[in-house]
């Protein structure tokens, strides 16, 4: 029985959503942080620049959301890109 | 100074003024100042808040050198290609940026930028201000070294993403 609950636990765990989250920073160029997200998500110009858009009005910005491993691994890109990203839990 | 695309080499600056060829040859030594604890910060900035302890000493141990690897990479290929740069009084300078070098190049400006930005304490409104000053402080000439590399960086990107 307390296996069981173990696991169930480590289930719900893994499950969880993160969010990836990009914050404003004044020094970042805007055509540069658009690039970023079409490169490293992917995304449409239009799609990035609306992300970027909300970084720079609303101070951040939801650009990811999915598994932990995922989210890591975009966290670690874009600061290679010298972003502020952060990795955040699902609310 | 002009910056065009080049079909075969990448990205061609040209017709480089002795003063920009200064402010270009400073970006490696602005880099390397970035050592002290306001501008680490900002290049290593935290990717998660305190509750994420564990994941934080991991980024430390593994991810942070990466990083560090990757940012000292990216200056010392700036530094490379720009060796090629050979300026003086009455002679303008010209340089070749391989298109594969292109990331590292911006990398690099962006390390200075941030780094200078942080030294001096620049804010949102100052950053965005492109009015030419009333005089030159030193501060004022440090805006307008950053605003001079965000000038390289948008041609590089608009030659990058145009492909």
């Amino acid at each position: 029985m307390a296996e069981t609950v173990a696991e169930t636990k480590v289930e719900t765990s893994i499950g969880i959503p993160w969010n990836v989250v990009v914050h404003d920073d004044p020094v970042n160029l805007m055509s540069y942080v658009t690039m970023v997200f079409q490169r490293v998500f992917g995304y449409s110009k239009e799609k990035a620049q609306h992300h970027m858009l909300e970084v720079h009005y609303k101070g951040r910005s939801i650009v990811w959301t999915g598994a932990r491993e995922r989210a890591e691994f975009y966290v670690q890109q874009l600061h290679g890109y010298l972003l502020l990203a952060t990795l955040e839990k699902v609310q | 100074m002009v910056i065009r695309r080049q079909e075969e080499n990448g990205i061609e600056l040209a017709d480089i003024e002795p003063i920009e060829a200064d402010l270009l040859r400073q970006v490696p030594a602005v880099c390397e100042s970035g050592e002290s604890g306001r501008s680490q910060e900002r290049l290593f900035s935290k990717p998660a808040d305190a509750s994420e302890a564990q994941f934080l000493n991991d980024w430390d141990e593994y991810v942070r050198p990466e990083l560090r690897h990757l940012f000292l990479s990216a200056k010392n290929t700036f530094s490379e290609d720009l060796a090629q740069l050979a300026s003086g009084p009455g002679k303008l300078g010209r340089v070749v940026v391989p298109k594969a070098h292109a990331d590292a190049w911006l990398n690099a400006l962006n390390q200075a930028r941030l780094i200078l930005a942080t030294k001096f304490n620049f804010t949102d409104r100052e950053l965005s201000m492109h009015e030419r000053p009333k005089w030159f402080s030193r501060r004022d000439m440090i805006l307008q070294q950053i605003n001079f590399y965000a000038e390289i960086q948008e041609r590089i990107i608009g030659v990058v993403m145009d492909e």
